[in-house]
């Protein structure tokens, strides 16, 4: 067996926002001579708007090195860039499978961070090697001793010989390296064995076609290589293999432990998935790597253009971004309310909120979104058998026998003064209890037993205001369970609003009912008649609210200098009515379908 | 809450189409002038009009750009009759009556203004005196606006207005016989029904043929809006039963709405305001002052000093200036109208615009169905419980245009 390249170092860096991840990573590949720190802010850190704003990093960005250590060798070192906020640890654990270590870097002013501990833990989980860094001592109110102490007490890391470091001044980055080096284990491997490549991550060039972004576990490859995806079972020449500098720049070949790219003249957005294995058409290898868990939607809802005419501009949008994000599944769908739109399949909420805010910001698409389900499992009197995940496709009550609803393990890792607060919020949820191990004397692992619906409503939300944002949460589809479902239609002006409805579990149907019928009161305006707004559950109805008519809306006064001014003003109002969607007589904005569960919230 | 009884059989015995006859303007008396004086005593809390309290100094000088602004004009317009002249302000009666009197002579020398026209002058009660009067009246000025705005000093002094309900009656008296309009506000801090059904008593009483009820509108940069951001005056619903209250009140004492915010005496609708809302042409002279000319929409600058220097160097004062489009032009003829007792005549908007009403705007129509009536004359109008609503509906007519 020929050893993968002992020089090579694959990590990643976890940091809470702000506490310097990109001025540590601008300072390595200063350090390196890889990039003048100013090309780098525009290249390294090329991230979303959205990304910005939210302070989390969705897309991955590589990067080689070449260090000489002090030992006199030259390391290669490949630098994946991780997302810094908790629920996305779908995204997290694909940077983490492609590495051997992290660099944690911890703020000396700040200490260790909610969001920080749940990725060490993460990272923990996948075996990675830890590397803490204390940085910017160069603040008046560091307390690098401290922080030092919390790193070995809540963590329970060794930090004894972390380097204090300030990015910011180009302090100590020099030990940054040398740990890597001493610490981090170089990747195992064989370059002989038959090619095992995981992608994790991909995006389409117009002229090279999908570049994948791979980890090279073993074997190599070079161009003109017949290669084989796994899951897809696709055949593809090599066109172009390389590595990250962080534009792409062309190499013969990628051998075992490298991270690459690989570029194949794949034309089909939907034949590549990330988190699929690469392997060798020729010589293939006997089984994928198995990577990180196969991606499999739980949460689903549709996804409407609020202009009809958008249709199509709306399934471009979503191939294109399911092109670097494989667990995105959408298909066609229609609604009697909101016309044509696409069902579709995400991780979770906060994959959900990501994928829709991309399809506004980044394609400029005006959209409606329909409150999430997950998908039931119904069996009809018939003996008839199938899955449901739009309430408005589920057959008459008298049809079905009994019905099934997905349900999770669920793990929730927290300090042990936060354990009565999410039993509350568990049994709350229909949650059955199952364990509860200290890990260590911070750290206590919960485990229940939860129906999926009940989390993908405000669970996350629920979590992280009981506990602080210290526990990380993270679940695993168990299968399914017979269960009491109904489902709660609502009526607006006596109509049933099919994009409105929701399956839910009977002793939860009144009150959802009610709170539900409460935020539409809130959420839609006032018109120009009464709107009565009913939750009802199998033609009864049990709640119901009003949204009052408009009383007064005229201009008081409108003589000869009034009338440009009223009409912009109407012009104004007009705008706004662009973003409702009406609903037999009724208008309703856009945002309601979805908004209505976010405030949702423990009353 | 008032009850809202006895305003369709009001004693006046005037059917309804009858009555819209009357409101609706002949072509020949669709073109009105207004001049802007930008004076006043104090500045009200809720203005934001352009007027210069501490400028008044200038209004000799400012007039006299007014009367030279009126010639400027005269040649473009040749060829017009105008059948209204309506001073606004500010308050047109703080300054010199004769200034008002010389402008009115001005234009019945450079302009074609009908020997009957309606000729306005808005006062307010703590500038009003006889001699002002007599001179107004001598230079053929036939209707007055009184700022009345409410029957309370504590209200008066809230709006921040310069006269007590005494100054008013007083004003009144010097009025008596006279047509004039009384102006009243709601949606005031701390207003009842009770204090809008004694505005309109008041009102009533003094001899006032007209009344405007406006509902305030809170504007950015105002003192009142302050008052509003801290939530101190009154709700859209309340502000809605005060002015159904002011409605119900007003028709008992045989005042009938001709437009959202006014109403008359049988025969004391106002021509000038009318013709605003039947998108006739009109002149504006003054700081501020708007035209509707020839289907184009411009506006004076609105800063006295500027206004001041264009007119001295011979320029119109002009800063807005726009076209408006056959589209600008049906939307606007519908929002207007739509303002209005009497509605939109289908046979004067297919002699105007060679076009079908019910065609052009059919989605909004139906769409509206509800809101909307057709009256025997063939007008179409917004049925009265929702004309303090029509926003609603008009949006609607613009998502057509």
């Amino acid at each position: 067996m020929a050893q993968a390249n002992k020089y090579i170092r694959n990590f990643c860096i976890i940091a809470h926002i702000d506490h310097g991840k990109s001025t540590i990573a601008d300072r390595l590949m200063e350090l390196t001579g890889q990039v003048s720190a100013r090309d780098m802010e525009n290249q390294l850190l090329d991230s979303m708007d959205l990304e910005r704003e939210r302070g989390i990093t969705i897309k991955l960005t590589p990067v080689r090195m070449y260090y000489t250590a002090a030992d006199g060798c030259e390391y290669e070192f490949n630098l994946i860039d991780t997302p810094g906020h908790v629920d996305v640890t779908y995204e997290v654990s694909r940077s983490l499978a492609a590495c051997e270590g992290a660099i944690l870097v911890v703020d000396a002013t700040q200490g260790i961070e909610a969001q920080t501990l749940a990725n060490v833990y993460l990272a923990l989980e996948n075996d990675l090697e830890i590397v803490p860094v204390i940085n910017k001592i160069d603040l008046p109110s560091a307390d690098p001793e401290g922080t030092r102490r919390e790193i070995e007490e809540v963590i329970g890391l060794d930090a004894s010989d972390a380097p204090c470091v300030s990015a910011k001044e180009g302090t100590n980055i020099g030990a940054i390296l040398e740990q890597i080096v001493a610490k981090i284990p170089a990747p195992k491997g064989d370059t002989e064995a038959p090619l095992k490549a995981l992608i994790f991550d991909s995006y389409y060039d117009n002229y090279k076609g999908v570049i994948l972004f791979v980890r090279i576990k073993d074997g190599s490859v070079r161009v003109g290589d017949l290669i084989r995806t796994f899951r897809s079972d696709k055949q593809y020449e090599v066109t172009e293999v390389g590595t990250f500098n962080p534009k792409l720049l062309p190499k013969d070949s990628l051998n075992a432990g490298e991270v690459g790219y690989v570029a194949a003249s794949i034309k089909s957005i939907q034949d590549v998935a990330v988190g699929d294995t690469l392997t060798d058409a020729r010589k293939p290898a006997a089984e994928p790597l198995p990577g990180y868990k196969k991606v499999q939607p739980v949460v689903f809802c549709g996804i409407y253009p609020l202009d009809g005419s958008k249709f199509n501009d709306l399934k471009d949008a979503l191939l294109k971004l399911q092109l670097n994000d494989a667990s995105l599944i959408f298909e066609p769908d229609t609604s009697v309310a909101l016309g044509f739109g696409f069902r579709c399949g995400f991780l979770g909420l906060l994959h959900m909120e990501i994928i829709q805010e991309r399809i506004e910001r980044e394609f400029g698409l005006d959209i409606i979104t329909t409150a999430p389900s997950v998908s039931y499992r119904v069996h009809k009197t018939d003996g008839e058998e199938f899955y449901v995940d739009n309430p408005s496709h589920l057959p008459d009550p008298a049809d079905i026998e009994w019905m099934e609803e997905p349900v999770v393990k669920a793990e929730v890792y927290t300090p042990p003064e936060y354990i009565g607060a999410i039993m509350e919020l568990c049994q709350d949820k229909r949650g059955v209890f199952k364990d509860m191990t200290y890990i260590d004397e911070k750290r206590v692992r919960l485990l229940y037993r939860l129906p999926l619906n009940e989390i993908i409503y405000d669970f996350f939300d629920g979590l992280k205001s009981r506990t602080r944002g210290y526990a990380s949460f993270d679940y695993e589809l168990v299968g399914y369970e017979r269960s009491e479902l109904v489902k709660l239609d609502i009526l607006l002006n006596g109509d049933v609003c099919d994009a409105l409805s929701m399956i839910v579990h009977k002793d939860r149907a009144y009150p959802r009912g009610r709170e539900l019928a409460e935020n539409l009161k809130e959420a839609i305006p006032r018109q120009l008649f009464e709107i009565p707004i009913q939750a009802a559950v199998g033609g009864k109805i049990i709640a119901r609210e009003t949204v009052k008519a408009v009383r007064k809306d005229v201009l008081a006064k409108c003589y000869g200098g009034d009338i440009t001014r009223k009409k912009k003003l109407l012009e104004k109002q007009k705008e706004g009515k662009k973003r409702m969607r009406s609903i037999g007589s009724v208008e309703v904005p856009s945002e309601v379908f979805m908004s209505i569960l976010k405030t949702n919230k423990q009353k | 809450m008032c009850n809202i009884i006895g305003e369709k059989s009001e004693n006046t015995a005037v059917s309804p189409v009858e009555r819209r006859r009357e409101l609706s303007l002949p072509k020949e008396q669709r073109c009105g002038i207004y001049v802007h004086v930008p004076f006043c005593r104090s500045k009200c809390r809720y203005c934001d009009f352009t007027s210069y309290p501490e400028k008044i100094g200038l209004a000799e000088a400012y007039m006299a750009c007014v009367y030279k602004e009126m010639k400027l004009r005269a040649e473009e317009l040749h060829g017009r009759k105008f059948a209204s002249v309506y001073f606004g302000g500010g308050t047109p009666s703080v300054i010199d009556a004769k200034w008002i009197a010389g402008a009115v002579r001005r234009l019945r020398e450079l302009y074609a203004v009908t020997p009957d026209a309606e000729i306005t002058v808005e006062l307010n009660p703590e500038s009003v005196t006889a001699e002002k009067l007599a001179v107004y009246t001598a230079a053929g000025i036939n209707r007055f606006s009184v700022g009345m705005q409410a029957a309370s000093d504590v209200l008066l002094q809230e709006l921040g207005r310069a006269h007590t309900v005494s100054g008013f009656r007083r004003a009144a008296a010097l009025l008596r016989g006279k047509n004039f309009n009384a102006d009243i506000m709601i949606g005031l801090k701390g207003q009842t029904a009770a204090d809008v059904k004694e505005a309109v008593s008041l009102a009533a009483e003094s001899g006032a043929r007209h009344v405007s009820m406006y509902a305030l509108t809170p504007e950015d940069g105002t003192p009142m809006y302050g008052d509003y951001l801290n939530g101190d005056l009154p709700d859209e619903d309340e502000v809605a039963a005060l002015y159904n209250c002011g409605r119900a009140a007003l028709a008992e004492r045989g005042f009938y709405r001709y437009e959202v915010s006014n109403f008359a005496k049988a025969g004391f609708a106002s021509r000038h305001n009318r013709n605003y809302w039947q998108r006739g042409e009109y002149i504006g002279f003054g700081v501020a002052a708007s035209s509707f000319i020839a289907e184009r929409r411009f506006t004076n600058t609105r800063d006295l000093d500027d206004y001041i220097k264009c007119i001295l160097t011979d320029h119109y004062p002009v800063v807005d200036d726009e076209r408006t489009t056959p589209q600008d032009a049906k939307f606007e003829r519908v929002m207007l109208a739509l303002r209005t007792e009497e509605g939109l005549s289908l046979k004067a908007y297919a002699a105007e615009f060679g076009a079908d009403l019910l065609q052009d705007f059919s989605a909004p129509l139906q769409k509206n169905a509800p809101f909307l009536e057709q009256t025997e004359d063939g007008c179409i109008r917004i049925k009265e419980e929702y004309l303090f609503v029509q926003n609603h509906i008009l949006v609607d007519f613009l998502q057509n245009a």
